[in-house]
């Protein structure tokens, strides 16, 4: 066994573990679990209570619904009016966006935590995005897989944070993607100790492919259109100031990507898709992201 | 978690934007390929505005009319893209494109012509007004002649239809707002004051050839050839579609298959052209000749 395949196995063994990752907050499975039935047997009145039990979880939910990223058309006062306002399915969108949150550590040496939610977020609304302008499915399912495709990197933050730290620096001071940098300094990616918490979790199994697959997207099999949709939000975000940090030093060119070709057969609008459009847009759900961070951050 | 949020009203970030005004950003975007996002509408609505006040109109939908269904609706739209891109000029207006031009785009166009004898970067900035960019792009390459462009030479066409833009750039004479990103290093390196003003110095106008060209000319667009960057920021607006498909055409025919078009910030080539590809560098978009439109085979 060489040096390096040793230290992998030593760093697995100890994301096996997985003992130091907190949970989703309580509320958040029942909530779910509730917002999965069909729409006609869903109380308004049930979702703002269950939202209710978690008070910061309902003000960070009442921040985000009050946030133009999911088409607020007026000042939402009450946890109940953004229930009624925003309807179901963004609230679930944002109560899971709230759970992310909630489970990053507060260490903000190395990659800052609210960077990495900025980011996620971003993902999460260009994936919703670009479904949207091609068709693809649905686009509640596009912006949770963008939401929790970087699910590793919580699990790294939690169980390796050293390890961690030491790859994203090296992906900083050399402009590399951070993936290839774990793989590095690791042996190993993001990829995988996400796949072994989306496993344990139970997750469905097309955002446990995304969380596994999302660099890879060739390597997808029942779920390779919605990997490959993530893989090129994730990359355009990455591109732009939507990122973990650090801009990295490339050129990228969406049609070489796998994931280009693979959501292609997906999506017959694709090629007529603008993505210099959509690269502007990006600014603006920039400038938004920052902002519903600061809300929600603001002493 | 840094600190716990209170469970208060939210404060609405922004108001969302006026459907008038979206419809005037999307038809800009189509006729113009310029777009506006969101968080620039606010700039869009106060150029609208300055429009608005000469023509003496009260509301956003009256001004529509005026650029989509009155007769002087094109003479209307050439002066609103005025208003849009008034002030645009000036010394290293897009820092994000430069430092991807520097650290990206410079050494992958090394790496190509690696095998040639003749060391050369040949770049064409194209509409280039009062002569601000052709400078820029002078001084970034005589940084990196000590550096990655060392015993290479450089030269820059420089070309504008209007004859007083062509010889303001010659005179290289510029006050407080052109000059307003320089970086004290730059200001002392490569320009003189002439009393409030600065001009650029010999040292930085070398290898610059400035030219009048009208880029509709398609006998003299055919022979500005082998061009290794190719910067036409917010001229292209101005053309009608037509005439815009033949100018990039005329650019994917000059570029050499490494070569690189810059457009302005927020500019597209979306419905114009297929052959070019839009990569993404980091912080800015450029267009490049792909290798599959090389070879004839089709994207998709």
């Amino acid at each position: 066994m060489t040096a390096a395949t040793a230290t992998k196995q030593a760093l697995l063994q100890r994301l096996e573990g997985l003992h130091q990752i907190p949970t989703i907050p309580a509320v958040l499975a029942p909530l779910l679990r509730y917002l999965q039935q069909p729409v006609e047997q869903l109380d308004v009145q049930k979702v703002t209570d269950l939202l209710s039990q978690d008070k910061s979880l309902a003000a960070q939910c009442l921040q985000m619904a009050n946030s133009p990223l999911f088409g607020r058309s007026q000042n939402v006062q009450s946890l109940r009016g953004a229930v009624m306002s925003l309807g179901f399915h963004h609230v679930s969108d944002i109560a899971m966006s709230c759970g992310v949150l909630n489970m990053l550590p507060g260490d903000k040496t190395g990659l800052d935590p609210v960077v990495f939610w900025e980011h996620s977020l971003g993902c999460a609304l260009i994936s919703r995005h670009i479904a949207r302008k091609i068709n693809f499915g649905d686009p509640g399912k596009a912006y949770l897989a963008g939401l929790l495709h970087d699910l590793g990197i919580i699990v790294n933050l939690w169980v390796l944070p050293r390890e961690f730290r030491a790859a994203w620096e090296m992906g900083k001071s050399e402009g590399i993607p951070l993936h290839e940098a774990e793989h590095r300094s690791m042996g190993f990616t993001h990829c995988e100790s996400g796949r072994l918490l989306a496993e344990r979790w139970k997750l469905a199994p097309e955002l446990t492919e995304v969380i596994s697959y999302h660099h890879s997207p060739e390597k997808s099999a029942e779920h390779a259109g919605l990997v490959a949709l993530v893989q090129l939000a994730d990359l355009l975000c990455r591109m732009s100031g939507l990122n973990y940090g650090y801009l990295e030093e490339r050129q990228v060119n969406l049609v070489e990507e796998s994931g280009f070709s693979l959501l292609a057969r997906h999506s017959t609008t694709l090629k007529d898709f603008d993505w210099a459009r959509l690269t502007f847009e990006l600014d603006s759900y920039m400038d938004e992201v920052h902002s519903l961070v600061r809300a929600i951050y603001r002493t | 978690m840094t600190t716990a949020p209170s469970l208060r009203a939210a404060t609405p970030i922004n108001i969302p934007p006026e459907p008038e005004l979206v419809r005037i950003r999307d038809m800009i975007y189509q006729t113009a390929g310029i777009f506006h996002p969101d968080n620039k509408l606010r700039l869009l609505q106060d150029r609208c505005g300055r429009r608005m006040k000469e023509l003496k109109i009260q509301t956003l939908r009256e001004y529509s009319e005026c650029l989509t269904i009155r007769p002087t609706r094109q003479a209307e739209l050439v002066a609103l893209l005025n208003e849009i891109t008034i002030g645009e000029t000036s010394f290293f207006r897009n820092q994000p494109q430069l430092d991807a031009l520097r650290r990206i785009v410079i050494p992958k166009i090394i790496e190509a012509k690696s095998n040639l004898p003749l060391r050369r970067l040949r770049v064409w900035s194209a509409g280039c007004s009062t002569g601000e960019e052709p400078y820029t792009l002078r001084m970034l390459t005589l940084e990196e002649e000590s550096a990655q462009l060392k015993n290479w030479s450089t030269e820059i066409l420089a070309t504008d239809l209007n004859e007083r833009s062509l010889s303001h750039a010659q005179e290289a004479v510029y006050g407080n707002y052109s000059t307003r990103n320089l970086t004290p290093a730059y200001r002392n390196k490569y320009f003189t004051p002439q009393g409030d003003k600065l001009q650029v110095n010999p040292v930085a106008r070398s290898s610059i050839s400035f030219s009048r060209l009208n880029l509709s000319d398609d006998s003299r667009m055919t022979f500005m050839k082998s061009m290794d960057l190719i910067f036409c920021c917010n001229v292209l607006i101005y053309f009608d579609l037509a005439s815009k498909k033949r100018v990039i055409q005329h650019f994917f025919n000059n570029l050499l298959p490494h070569g690189y078009l810059f457009l302005g910030h927020s500019e597209s080539l979306f419905g114009v052209n297929d052959d070019f590809q839009l990569v993404h560098l980091p912080g800015a978009t450029a267009y490049v000749k792909g290798e599959r439109t090389l070879t004839g085979g089709k994207l998709l």
